[in-house]
């Protein structure tokens, strides 16, 4: 069988250690972000994992209208705006384009990174067909990475596929007699993109309060060839109400409670890393509790919702299939009755 | 036939919910007064960004029709009074909106009123506050800025103090009992709300301002491009690469020239220099790409880029290294390197004076465990909750051993 000719990809080897992150920033100041915005971190550290040759897409959402508006951009590498839903449509069509450019002779033949950016509402909501069809065209390079602040931020918080359990939203706003107006459980976007597309090399989770971790799994992405996604994890100090002196702070408890894994999928084969990986060895998770009541999101959680939101992670450890990633049961999965 | 128009300027999310409900109130007082009124956001601030700068207006009028006349405008070009519920706004504010900088009592009318909650003396404020070309008064209504978050609520009676003192300021549209009976009848109403309404009426604090007194500063502007100058399609000029910062040493990125976001900032970092472990972490961190990698590998948090969210503070491992301080305290926004450099002891006598300087307003940005605001409320509701010597400045230090 022929192999698919794919064009080649930027030498990228992960950062060793946080004092050998390179100091040049392509995203820089001048942003209208909220303060402590942890996507703006994930802008800033992808652009700085990727290098000055890349270009960058980005679907509708916080990450477009609050940093590219009224003429002005804090980015330094080539950025274009594309439609909610077409992220994976932009980043194939880019990625065809240059290649039949090069092959054409019409630009040099160099490696150029192609990444564009969605939120969850653009990406695991809207856009989720058209980046399931990237991830199929193998023979492109391209990474596809999904920012995740768990609502559709930039319009002032509704809720979405990827928001959690029980969240306040301005669709679910808590009342006096019905306490839960959001009841349904997150999307599990990257185990269902790496389930779903066995060709696809890499599909990553990453968290931005693990910098070098996270850059690192850019890294990879971007050099291992063909279409790659990446999930990132992004407290929203806006949209959960939280002081943003504690982005960072919550971004490593999501982890360490277990209710955001971090992962990767290389060619296949399942990797836990980080405090994830103490986890899936058995290794305690702290209580949910620790991270839900930090958010005024949860401020109207009585403990009858804790327990649930406790015992609904502790199945994604117990239970699953591939724990955190693949939700598929050892055993027929009873009926928990939500409070 | 006559009408008043007011702002609320607030921090955007932080205070979304308290202007709302003051614009709310003024409207129901105005009914309760036999007039009419609306409220409404300024469209550019939507959607907002917490810390961000942003307006709300509200329209009282003698009659429907000049109510409508007034509605007609895009927004009001002046206004009777203007709220300010963060006395941090008193330098500027530069809404996300491309307008630059802009006075906080721009749209101030000669002789009319910049009513604000502070617990800072007139003088303090006037050092910030930019100079107008008219007189007006400066109204204080003693109370710490009162911040929450989207969904939580604090229940520190700004709102319904805001209205007493309105109702101060102009009797004649929304008399003190109209305003009571509203605070009443709203659905947050209740009767220590009124009271607190009755008190605000009565301890407000006026001062006239010439047009001699303020901080003479020229605000930072520039030059929107004309639509003959833009580039063709909708393609605008990326951000140049950044520089080292001296000898080839250090760097410097090149930021947004038309967004400097420094007036989103409600609180500071100030840097102990001697006690950095040059661990990166504050850069890398950084959100807003605001620190200057120095010569000597230390960081230098660049005050027209930095938005004051604290997160440097909270992963900075060293034990009061860096140091979250109320806006308040500060004139400038040089360079804290530059001064550490040009003179070490100098350096320590402000830094030590800054971070333990606990004259100045407690502020928290929100909501950060549950029951913290109805804790925090247990204080004095006067002054809006906590006691003053808690918090910021120097608020994380001590907890970060923990």
């Amino acid at each position: 069988m022929a192999e698919v000719f794919t064009n080649a990809t930027q030498v990228l080897q992960g950062f060793k250690g946080v004092k050998k992150v390179s100091v040049e920033e392509y995203f820089t100041s001048g942003h209208r972000t909220c303060q402590g915005c942890e996507s703006a971190l994930v802008m800033r550290l992808m652009i700085k994992a990727a290098g000055p040759r890349t270009i960058v897409l980005g679907a509708t959402g916080c990450m477009y209208v609050a940093n590219t508006t009224y003429y002005t951009t804090p980015w330094v590498v080539p950025w274009m705006h594309t439609q909610l839903g077409s992220s994976g449509s932009a980043a194939l069509g880019t990625a065809a384009g240059l290649k039949a450019l090069m092959k054409k002779g019409r630009m040099k033949a160099e490696p150029i990174n192609v990444i564009a950016f969605c939120g969850d509402g653009g990406g695991a909501d809207m856009g989720l067909g058209a980046i399931s069809a990237t991830l199929t065209h193998k023979e492109y390079n391209c990474l596809i990475l999904l920012y995740d602040n768990e609502s559709y931020a930039n319009t002032d918080i509704q809720a979405s596929g990827s928001t959690p359990y029980g969240a306040n939203t301005t669709f679910s706003p808590p009342g006096s007699v019905k306490r839960i107006m959001h009841n349904r459980w997150k999307k599990n976007t990257a185990g269902m993109l790496a389930a779903g597309h066995p060709e696809c090399r890499y599909v990553a989770t990453v968290d931005a309060s693990y910098a070098v971790d996270m850059m690192n799994k850019v890294r990879k992405a971007l050099s291992i060839g063909g279409p790659t996604f990446i999930h990132s994890f992004d407290p929203c100090p806006k949209g959960w109400d939280f002081d943003p002196m504690l982005s960072h702070e919550l971004g490593e408890l999501a982890v360490e409670t277990g209710i955001f894994p971090l992962y990767e999928v290389e060619d296949g084969v399942v990797r836990h890393y980080g405090k994830t990986r103490a986890i899936a060895e058995g290794r305690p998770r702290k209580p949910v509790r620790e991270y839900l009541l930090k958010q005024g999101r949860f401020a109207h959680f009585t403990e009858e919702d804790l327990d649930y939101f406790q015992a609904k992670v502790d199945e994604m450890w117990e239970k699953w299939e591939i724990p955190g990633v693949i939700p598929f049961w050892k055993e027929k999965r009873p009926a928990v009755p939500m409070p | 036939m006559a009408h008043f128009t007011c702002e609320v300027v607030y921090r955007g999310i932080f205070q979304k919910n308290l202007a709302s409900r003051i614009c709310r109130g003024i409207v129901l007082s105005a009914r309760k007064a036999g007039r009419w009124g609306i409220a409404f956001g300024r469209y550019g601030d939507s959607p907002q960004r917490n810390g961000i700068p942003a307006k709300d207006f509200a329209i009282v009028a003698d009659s429907q029709e000049e109510l409508e006349q007034n509605m007609a405008r895009y927004e009001p070009q002046e206004v009777d009074v203007t709220i300010c519920v963060d006395d941090t706004l008193s330098k500027g504010v530069e809404s996300w909106a491309w307008y630059g900088l802009q006075p906080i009592n721009r749209l101030t009318l000669p002789n009319g009123t910049l009513l604000m909650t502070s617990l800072q003396p007139a003088e303090d404020l006037l050092k910030d506050i930019h100079k107008k070309d008219a007189p007006y008064a400066l109204t204080l209504l003693r109370a710490k800025a009162s911040f929450s978050g989207l969904w939580v609520y604090r229940e520190d009676h700004t709102e319904a103090r805001i209205l007493g003192a309105l109702s101060r300021i102009k009797p004649d549209f929304l008399s003190l009992d109209a305003v009571c009976q509203a605070i009443e009848e709203a659905e947050w109403g209740s009767d220590l709300k009124v009271a607190s309404a009755r008190k605000a009426h009565e301890r407000l604090e006026t001062r006239l301002v010439n047009v001699t007194e303020g901080n003479p500063e020229t605000p930072f502007s520039f030059e929107k491009p004309k639509w003959w100058e833009m580039r063709e399609g909708v393609s605008i000029p990326a951000i140049p690469v950044g520089k080292p910062m001296e000898g080839g040493k250090g760097y410097v990125p090149e930021r947004n020239p038309y967004f400097k976001k420094f007036t989103s900032r409600t609180m500071r970092p100030v840097i102990d220099f001697d006690k950095c472990v040059k661990c990166t972490l504050c850069w890398l961190q950084c959100p807003d790409s605001c620190f200057d990698v120095t010569p000597d590998d230390l960081y230098d948090a660049n005050m027209d880029a930095c938005c004051g969210c604290g997160v440097c503070e909270a992963v900075c491992p060293a034990k009061e290294c860096i140091t979250m301080v109320s806006e308040a305290a500060f004139d400038d926004n040089a360079s804290q390197w530059e001064m550490w450099r040009k003179d070490k002891d100098t350096y320590r006598t402000w830094l030590t004076a800054t971070v333990s300087d606990t004259a100045h307003v407690v502020r928290s940005h929100g909501f950060r465990f549950r029951g913290q605001y109805e804790q925090e409320l247990r204080q004095d509701l006067d002054t809006g909750g906590i006691e003053i010597t808690t918090g910021i400045p120097g608020e994380n230090a001590a907890a970060k051993t923990a």
